[in-house]
């Protein structure tokens, strides 16, 4: 300890006649601080949105729009043929029609209260009208109760409107909706009333999860709110969604799509798609950030390794002469080696206070930006960390030509 | 005197290669992630029809009801709904201050084409006014668009874009012929040319770096159809109640979107008050109960309200030039290490009669030289970097449009003037990172290095 100390005082009056470099150096490390910090905590945030769990089976699952077009199309018939086939292909655990493709960004939704008053304080959800097997085709998890009756499932009406405004019976709700309306846990069984159309609905079952899309932090409550309602949405356009056991898809894909098309008159299929794509590029925009960000933080990392480099060759060779004489006068290799570790040390510690704040100030202006939380000061210290550790590695390489130089060349004229 | 500079500088970075390198690959990292970011952002915060800027003007009115729940998860609560309800929008086209006005919304059509060999399709059409085509500037292949007359009454008639056009006449003029849209015979009287501003102003429903329309019809066949809007559809009171199409067209719900052209600003001022005085006097009726916040504004302003750039890509740029800067400190650094290190050199040419400018122009050429070394590679990574970008973004859209692959490509271009602002960043990166060094250099006196040798 009493060592060190000695070796402080030259160390900083050698730093302060020839600050400039340190000084370049530090201020890199503060902003490389500033970038490195947050560039992490925004891509952690997109890649927690992406990663959200959606409660949905998508692996297993894929989907085809189908669309009517001739003037006899029938809507009813057309669905109820369908369904039966899909839900006879082997394979296929479970297949459903619904009004909106999940994890998407087309979204119904609704005001929803617990009592009939017009006026009643409302939570927001989303809401899918699909089959009666639109839960177990999503493969969520029913916690509670029991999907829809095939019986409260209406046929289609000639519009949405028409459809929305019947609603029905009964309803399968999420966890997170039956949260905020029904704080005391007696939701199954409740009525739900739905404003706008004005219809009630028994509560007959609660699934754990289902996230209509992904969203940043302060929508994603809104997300996990979901209404089923059972109905067979109106026509001309059918959305199925189609499960199938595991490590059967592609096979079932393939059966479908050459029989699928031709099973009914006066429709064609739009498209089909495996749903974990759809998924994916749902979530093009999150990734495309947090691979842009990412790629800015890691060559933040390494410029700042090679500035750190940089200063440090230099200064091991401007001071050959000097380490050489401090040898010769009884230096061991190992003082050499902790001089120059201690001096970037210092340099990088300063860089990293700056950086601190200069952190903040960013994470406080983009967190306004996005009204997310706060910089986390545990990303700080990751940060502080990472950067010393990144110093010493720089210096280290410099550091080592130096202790090799040998006493001798105090003796030397260059 | 530059081009013995020059072969200094050539000489010097001769001497060094491996610092060159480093420094010429940090200005190249920095600059290829500015240039990325700035693409990406430039793309998005284009004007598309920047000669109308004083002419053209989105109009949205605050029908919102009180529901604090209205504004609950609204990024701006303080301006009024993107898009206007069914009963507001006809009640300001009746007013004639405006030159053209267009009240519209875009919905799903299937197109047969009748002919054996080609299965019907789905396409999307935008419902809007006669004043569409020469308001937006639309280009014309063949034939034109309708009259005001043919929009109420409405007529059987179409305008088909280019690409629809080419699927189902390949690509002849089709104007006078006929095409069955979900069941329904149109006359085919203009066909538009490839027309693709972005972002898509017009309409930002879906997203607003989108493709226009597969084809226009006149507004009322929206109603005679009973179309729904495929774009957003928002009720702006809880106590709406709807049970028919009749109820979208009557109840507080905004799905249309309304656009005027202005030519003077005495007009503007004129269509202003009178939306004000037709929301005042909808107070009346129980209307509006908010104060009055009904705004006329430019398609600028217009992007910038519906947050079109998007935060997403200013805090790209902002933490790329925040890197940009990291680089430029870097190269000053490792600048600073290379010309001290080469200081009996200098101390040399100064003894030989070099003056201190000479001395100071040469290493600043050399970092200059440098910058834009970086700058080049910087410009050559930022190409492959857009690329990947364009990948990881490209959303496939339900039809097969080729124009989609455009627009993928068109959002990670370096036009021109990116590229002459590229080379500007370099050339500036160069030289705030060669001024301090070069004038640091030129102050060493001599003596001190030629003592030593």
């Amino acid at each position: 300890m009493r060592k060190v100390d000695l070796e402080i005082r030259p160390l900083l009056s050698a730093l302060w006649r020839n600050r400039t470099g340190p000084l370049l150096v530090a201020v890199q490390v503060a902003i490389a601080l500033a970038v490195l910090v947050n560039v992490a905590y925004v891509v952690q945030q997109r890649l927690a949105t992406a990663r959200q769990p959606t409660g949905i089976d998508l692996k297993d699952t894929f989907w085809i729009l189908s669309q009517g077009y001739a003037p006899d199309y029938s809507q009813a018939t057309t669905v109820k043929a369908d369904l039966t086939y899909l839900n006879a292909v082997p394979g296929v655990v479970a297949a459903a029609i619904s009004h909106n493709l999940p994890q998407t960004y087309s979204e119904t939704d609704l005001p929803f209260a617990t009592t009939p008053n017009p006026g009643a304080a409302s939570v927001e959800a989303l809401v899918y009208m699909m089959s009666e097997r639109g839960i177990e085709t999503l493969g969520l998890k029913l916690i509670a109760g029991r999907a829809p009756l095939a019986e409260a499932v209406a046929p289609p009406a000639s519009d949405f409107t028409q459809a929305f405004s019947r609603w029905a019976p009964e309803v399968v709700i999420t966890e997170a909706l039956a949260r905020s309306l029904f704080p005391k846990g007696d939701a199954l069984g409740n009525t739900l009333y739905a404003q706008m159309i004005n219809r009630p609905a028994k509560i007959v079952g609660i699934v754990e999860r289902m996230q209509g899309m992904p969203a940043p932090e302060r929508y994603a409550d809104l997300m996990e709110r979901v209404v089923f309602v059972p109905g067979i949405p109106p026509g001309p356009v059918a959305l199925y969604l189609v499960r199938t056991q595991p490590g059967r898809r592609a096979a079932v894909m393939a059966k479908v799509e050459q029989e699928f098309p031709t099973l009914q008159p006066g429709r064609f299929i739009m498209k089909m798609e495996p749903f974990d794509k759809t998924a994916a590029v749902t979530r093009n925009g999150l990734r495309a950030t947090a691979v842009i960000l990412g790629v800015v933080g890691l060559l933040v990392t390494v410029v700042t390794a090679i500035g750190i480099f940089g200063l440090a060759a230099f200064q091991v060779t401007t001071r050959t002469k000097q380490i050489g004489t401090r040898r010769a006068i009884g230096a061991r290799r190992g003082h050499i080696l902790r001089y120059f570790l201690l001096e970037n040390w210092l340099i990088t510690t300063a860089g990293v206070a700056t950086g601190c704040i200069l952190a903040l100030v960013v994470g406080v202006k983009l967190s306004l930006m996005f009204q997310a939380p706060r910089l986390p000061l545990y990303d700080l210290v990751a940060g502080t960390l990472a950067l010393w550790i990144l110093g010493l590695c720089a210096v280290l390489l410099p550091a080592r030509r130096a202790t090799r130089i040998s006493p001798a060349v105090a003796t030397r004229t260059v | 005197m530059p081009l013995h500079d020059l072969r200094l500088a050539a000489l010097s970075i001769r001497r060094t290669p491996a610092l060159t390198a480093l420094m010429v690959g940090a200005i190249a990292a920095g600059i290829g992630a500015a240039v990325v970011t700035i693409t990406l952002y430039h793309a998005r915060a284009g004007h598309p029809i920047g000669w109308k800027e004083d002419r053209l003007y989105a109009v949205t009115l605050d029908a919102r009801s009180m529901d604090p729940e209205l504004t609950q998860y609204s990024r701006h609560p303080e301006y009024p709904p993107f898009q206007l309800t069914y009963r507001d929008a006809q009640a300001l086209y009746r007013s004639q201050i405006p030159e053209r006005a267009v009240r519209m919304f875009k919905a799903m059509r299937v197109v047969d084409p009748g002919r054996s060999g080609l299965q019907p399709f789905s396409v999307i059409a935008r419902m809007t006014s006669a004043d569409f085509f020469q308001m937006f500037d639309v280009p014309f292949l063949y034939g034109s668009g309708w009259s005001r007359a043919a929009d109420d009454a409405p007529e059987p008639v179409v305008v088909l874009g280019k690409h629809l056009n080419d699927k189902v006449f390949g690509g002849a003029n089709s104007v006078g012929r006929f095409i069955t849209l979900s069941g329904r015979q149109y006359r085919v009287i203009g066909v538009t040319d490839s027309w693709m501003p972005q972002p898509k102003f017009y309409d930002l429903n879906n997203g607003a770096f989108d493709l226009p329309e597969d084809l226009y019809l006149p507004f009322a066949w929206g109603t005679t159809l009973q179309l729904f809007p495929s774009g957003n559809f928002n009720c702006l009171s809880k106590n709406v109640q709807i049970t028919t199409y009749h109820d979208i067209l009557t109840t507080e719900c905004a799905w249309l979107q309304y656009w005027v052209e202005l030519p003077t600003r005495a007009q503007r001022q004129r269509f202003q008050e009178f939306v004000d005085n037709y929301v005042t006097d909808q107070k009346r009726y129980g209307r509006f109960p908010r104060p009055l916040n009904n705004r006329i504004v430019n398609v600028t302003h217009w992007l910038a309200m519906n947050d079109v750039v998007g935060d997403e890509s200013r805090m790209e740029v902002a933490l790329a030039l925040m890197f940009l800067g990291v680089c430029v400190l870097n190269t000053l650094g490792l600048m600073l290490a290379k010309f001290l290190g080469a200081a009996p050199i200098t101390g040399l040419r100064r003894a030989l009669g070099a003056t201190r400018a000479d001395i100071v122009r040469q290493h600043l050429t050399e970092v200059i030289v440098v910058g834009l070394l970086g700058g080049l590679a910087g410009l050559a990574l930022a190409w492959p970097g857009l690329q990947i970008i364009r990948i990881l973004t490209y959303t496939p859209g339900i039809d097969d449009n080729p124009a989609r692959l455009a627009l993928a490509q068109a959002l990670v271009h370096i036009d021109f003037p990116m590229l002459i602002l590229a080379l500007a960043i370099s050339l500036m990166t160069g030289t705030l990172a060669g001024l301090y060094p070069a004038w640091r250099i030129g102050r060493l006196a001599p003596a001190a290095f030629l003592k030593a040798q």
